[in-house]
């Protein structure tokens, strides 16, 4: 297996450009089995370099094959690679995230040989640390694919070899001009990109950025930098944040991380809807009746509410993964699947969505269990509630999309349901974590003499499908960012379409001072979700009794 | 448990059981005061209330083998599989009156002592006896020419029954019970004399209940006449019903077919004869107008607007070994495509029927066999085994099958190219293929989609798009499954798509044993319920699509294209469905690992 295939994109840099694959189409003659007869010739070839570039990067697929195929041989094209190097400055180096999540990721990335040949990662934070320091602490949360295992030992080191850290203030543009000149020791002289994670509370992301791209912004390459939410906390705020973040970058420097898009289960809505004939035809509001969207926490705060208590649920999951789900689910067909083109049709849907009311809500204690019924008032899904619950402490944990579709009309079965048509609906599963898996609910005859129908599964379950692990989404989401793909990072205008449908009904939460209704720990959350969903006839699919 | 008497699924018991709830564990028929008026009363009223069957605990057992897509283990409030009313509202619904008089049912296999009655009759009736499907009072008789007791039936019969594997209690004292039923009754098919010494015995048995009696004809067609004049006219029930249950061949073309029709209807009404296809007791061809019309996600792509073809397929991997003789007369067309695949094309392509009843049905089939065109030629291919030799094993051909004609034609493989003109079909071609010998056994429905208009992601799917197209298949043998094939993201860093399928498949969702076709076809026929049963005028319209091509293929000696035994069959299969834009499905590379 050529060692590029590990990491299944062609460009483990920023797209190649034309010339760069028209070399590696000569060099190589390894093909997919489909990919000669388009490619007949240089023509072709050049026109599948500009396709591949049009298509950011991504490698052309043989979609009958199971298996991977050895298109090109990686390892020579990394040779020929310009001279470029890539340095990722994680900003808040000691805390959570960069230890549970950043480090781990961008190791993943090395271990996947997708990152580019020269790169260089640093810590920055106040704590004073040595590399090696920042070593030890990073190397007990390295860990290898499951199921390659091969060279980890060796791998883990040659990648912490590669990571250093620097000390200093976050408002210090003195600490990150030394920051610079120990990046500029790294780089030496190649084209020099420059990657910063802000990992680190909101209230200084100002303060970094600002000292950061006046003093440690690459002079020869591109800067870019990684926020994550809180992107304030509601209209005015977040507006605020926009504002002066681009003071000092512009927007195409601005990453902002939504890490839910990146989960493989969400990137692959948009494949299941455009690339089925069986799915689109029924995507609106012809048959779908309702769309939920469900995510669950087993468990609470746990002595870390501090943060929590000021932003609540509905800040944390409903304003922006759920509502991203959403938009993805409910977009029109972009006109490609360039990040502009999705970004605009994403922006689209949320402008279209009336501002969330406060009968559409309900709130359970600290704001940690919400509901609520949101609508998009254009051709395609008028009149179809969109319901969200988001919750912590509940009794399970899961993230999933459930499509619930209309009754059969005329349903020629319809004694074999009862009176309530409903009960025997179609229903699409996409569940995103855990056990991600993609099942969609029909009514079947239960073998045997008799006419009785179940309703049973037909299924898709990841584990047994496909028994590679399945990446992080923060290791796609940092590629994406040093591959400059932005598909799945938050445009300023989606962000504040967002917050422009929460923060009337956050407002009204906080002025009226609501008192969210009680639930035990454990449960199901309280009834007032109930309420919520009949009164626009839905059943909660992931509460509704299984007999499966 | 309370319901006991609800155990069969589908028996009389639940259908027909008395309204009084101490009484609901009787299996009386409805007595009806002459067979004609039953067999027009009965179909529509039982069926209309089959959802009665949801009442039996016996499948209500029939949790699935295993969750795998596990939703919350949340509690049992809505089984989704039990909808409907209770046997209980039922019996009161209908007001039936438990004075009436008490039936039994005769059920007389002709042709006892045949491989049919053996594997397949005798343990069907069986099993229906063990799942307590048969009414409370019934007998079995055995009618061959061949001299036996009742002693030496039993023995015969004994040695292919065999208990469902997930219920083996009383299985012995169950297999005793049945066979005490089972008598032998020796006898000419056509003698009027023999027959009238059968109606004696039955008469002793059914001990002035109220008769009902099913003939059984498991034997050669020449015979059919013979059989119906003798028993109708000697053994039929004097004031029950009467019904006679042929299986095919039903003549080897129109002509002969018309004639077969107009000899049993001298002697039958039309709904006294249940015309036997079992292809259409299997299980999943069942369940195909569930999926259809109990699904909204299926209905709306039901079309030429989305599909592209589709394929009904059934390979053998054996050949006639040894019993070549009276397949040689009719060919893998007239065995398998006119009746098994071009039924279950009937039910997959028919326009939603007003009712499940069974007349809207096959009005509805037959409007689809009436809608098409009859088969030409160059629309055909055919092809016989010949023999192979493989690891050292020499696998015969077709004609070294010693009861085979030297140098016959008959085909053993064939493929064929249907069109359905009307609103929903026009164009979209229904590609068939039988064949003996072949390298696997399989029956299958493949429905092939087409491609995503203005796909978003064509440049990974390469230049050709109908390679990435969505497949339904409904595999009805073996390992019963329905699967849509779907293309997907492929977990990872990169944007690849394969092709995964959405699974059903039963033994993982069932852990019951599906039954037999023949159990579900003779319950049916027990019960008066004709759905499943091809009705003349489908029969007529199936014999004019198949009859020119099958003439002009006799009469220009046509010879099959000869393929190793064991093999894929024919190449010219290849390119009869390359001819109209289609690859086989059961060949793509994917379903062949």
């Amino acid at each position: 297996m050529a060692v590029c295939f590990r990491c299944h994109r062609f460009g483990a840099s920023a797209p190649s450009s034309v010339d760069h694959h028209r070399t590696l189409a000569r060099k190589n003659k390894v093909w997919p089995a489909s990919v000669p007869s388009l490619l007949a010739g240089h023509e072709a070839i050049r026109k599948w370099g500009f396709q591949m570039k049009s298509f950011n990067g991504y490698p052309l697929n043989v979609v009958s094959s199971q298996k991977e195929e050895p298109y090109a041989d990686h390892s020579k094209a990394k040779e020929e690679q310009i001279d470029s190097t890539v340095s990722i400055t994680v900003v808040g180096a000691s805390g959570d995230l960069a230890k549970k999540k950043i480090f781990p990721a961008l190791f993943a990335l090395f271990y996947e040989d997708c990152l580019p040949k020269h790169f260089t990662v640093f810590g920055y934070a106040r704590t004073q640390l040595t590399d090696e320091e920042l070593r030890n602490m990073i190397g007990k949360t390295l860990t290898c694919r499951i199921d390659k295992r091969e060279n980890c030992g060796d791998k883990m080191e040659q990648f912490l070899e590669r990571c250093f850290y620097h000390s200093g203030q976050y408002g210090s543009e003195e600490n990150f001009l030394e920051l610079d000149r120990k990046l500029k020791d790294k780089e030496v002289g190649k084209s020099a990109n420059r990657l910063f994670y802000l990992s680190i509370p909101p209230n200084i992301f100002v303060d970094v950025v600002r000292c950061a791209s006046r003093t440690a912004s690459s002079p020869t390459g591109w800067t870019r930098v990684i926020v994550e939410k809180p992107f304030g906390r509601d209209s005015q705020s977040s507006g605020e944040l926009t504002r002066s973040l681009k003071q000092h970058l512009t927007e195409d420097q601005i990453f902002r991380i939504d890490h839910y898009l990146g989960k493989e289960l969400v990137e692959n809505l948009s494949v299941l809807r455009f690339s089925n004939l069986v799915f689109e035809p029924l995507w609106s509001r012809k048959f779908i009746r309702n769309v939920q969207l469900i995510f669950s926490e087993d468990f609470g705060t746990e002595g870390r509410g501090g943060y929590f208590d000021s932003y609540g649920i509905i800040r944390d999951i409903m304003q922006n993964h759920l509502l991203q789900i959403l938009a993805l689910f409910a977009m029109e067909t972009p006109v490609s699947l360039d990040a502009e083109d999705i970004r605009n049709e994403k922006v689209k849907v949320l402008r279209s969505m009336r501002t969330l009311q406060l009968d559409d809500v309900v709130v359970g204690q600290y704001k940690g269990h919400t509901r609520a019924a949101l609508f998009i008032d254009n051709a395609r899904w008028d009149g179809v509630p969109f319901l969200m619950k988001a919750g912590k402490a509940l009794h399970t944990r899961r993230a999933e999309i459930r499509v619930q579709f209309r009754h059969v009309p005329g349903n020629l079965y319809k004694r074999n349901f009862g009176t309530d048509l409903d009960k025997a609906t179609n229903e699409l599963v996409i569940r995103v974590q855990p056990d991600e898996a993609i099942y969609l609910k029909i009514n079947n005859k239960i073998p045997g003499l008799g006419m009785r129908l179940d309703s049973s599964n037909l299924n898709l379950l990841y584990a047994s499908r496909y028994p590679r692990e399945i990446p992080d989404a923060y290791e796609r989401l940092l590629l994406d960012a040093i591959e400059g793909e932005r598909r799945l990072f938050i445009r300023s205008d989606e962000l504040d379409a967002a917050w422009a449908l929460f923060t009337p009904v956050l407002k009204e939460l906080d002025d009226k001072r609501i008192a969210p209704e009680l639930y035990p720990y454990g449960s199901r959350g309280p009834v007032g979700a109930h309420y919520l969903a009949a009164k626009y006839k839905v059943r909660w699919g992931d509460l509704i009794s299984q007999y499966s | 448990m309370a319901l006991s008497a609800a155990k069969c699924p589908s028996s009389s018991a639940a259908r027909l059981s008395l309204g009084h709830p101490s009484l609901r564990s009787s299996t009386l028929l409805r007595p009806f005061p002459n067979s004609s008026a039953l067999a027009r009363r009965v179909p529509s009223r039982s069926f209309k209330n089959w959802n009665l069957n949801v009442v039996c605990k016996q499948e209500a057992g029939a949790v699935p083998a295993s969750s795998s897509a596990e939703e919350a283990p949340s509690k049992n409030v809505e089984n989704g599989g039990l909808f409907g009313l209770s046997s209980e509202e039922y019996g009161n619904a209908i007001g039936l009156d438990a004075s009436e008089r008490e039936s039994t049912v005769s059920i007389t296999v002709v042709g006892a002592s045949g491989d049919l009655a053996k594997k397949k009759i005798f343990p069907a009736l069986f099993a229906l006896y063990y799942e307590d499907c048969l009414p409370k009072h019934f007998t079995i008789f055995g009618y061959a020419r061949s001299k036996m007791t009742d002693a030496e039936l039993r023995t015969m019969v004994s040695k292919t029954l065999t208990c469902r594997i997930d219920k083996r209690e009383n299985c012995s004292e169950k297999m005793e019970q049945f066979l005490n039923r089972c008598f032998y009754h020796s006898g000419q098919y056509d003698s009027e004399q023999n027959f009238a010494e059968l109606d004696k015995k039955l008469k002793e048995h059914e001990g002035g209940r109220l008769p009902n009696r099913l003939f059984y004809l498991s034997i050669p067609p020449n015979i059919f006449i013979d059989v119906v004049k003798s028993a109708s006219q000697s053994s039929s029930s004097k004031d029950g019903w009467t019904r006679v249950i042929v299986e095919k061949p039903f003549g080897r073309d129109s002509q002969s077919s018309a004639a077969l029709t107009r000899g049993l209807k001298q002697y039958l009404e039309e709904d006294q004869i249940f015309r036997i296809d079992h292809y259409l007791g299997k299980e999943l061809v069942e369940n195909l107008s569930i999926l259809r019309f109990s699904n909204l996600v299926f209905e709306p792509l039901w079309s030429r607007q989305y599909i592209r073809n589709v394929q009904l397929i059934f390979s053998e991997d054996f050949g006639t070994e040894g019993r070549g003789g009276y397949f040689d007369n009719y060919g893998i067309i007239r065995d398998i495509m006119q009746n098994h695949l071009l039924q279950i094309l009937a039910l997959f392509a028919m326009e939603t029927p007003v009712s499940m009843d069974a007349e809207d049905i096959r009005n509805e089939k037959v409007k689809v066999l009436r809608s098409m065109k009859p088969l030409q030629l160059e629309d055909v291919v055919i092809g016989q085994y010949k023999s192979h030799t493989k690891g050292g094993v020499t696998y015969p051909g077709y004609t070294d099958d010693k009861t085979v004609p030297k140098g016959s034609l008959t085909p053993t493989f064939a493929a064929a190219a249907l069109f359905i003109d009307n609103a929903r079909w026009d164009g979209v071609p229904f590609l068939m293929k039988a064949g003996k010998a072949l390298h696997t056994r399989r029956t299958e429905i493949r429905v092939q989609f087409r491609h995503v208009p203005g796909n978003l992601y064509k440049r990974s799917f390469g230049t050709d798009l109908d390679r990435a197209t969505n497949e339904l298949v409904i595999r009805v043998q073996p390992n019963e499954a329905i699967y849509l094939k779907i293309n997907n993201k492929i977990p990872g860093l990169g944007m690849r798509l394969d092709r995964s399928n959405l699974n059903l498949l039963y033994a993982s969702r069932y852990s019951k044993e599906i039954p037999d076709a023949y159990e579900r076809l003779l319950l049916d026929a027990i019960e008066g319920e004709r759905r499943l049963f091809i009705r003349s005028d489908e029969l007529d319209a199936a014999w004019e699509l198949f009859t020119p091509l099958l003439r002009e293929l006799e009469e220009k000696k046509i010879a099959p294209e000869l393929y190793p035994y064991g093999s894929r069959g024919p190449v010219g299969a290849h390119y009869l469905a390359a001819n109209y834009n289609v690859r086989w499905g059961d060949l793509s590379a994917s379903e062949t690992t």
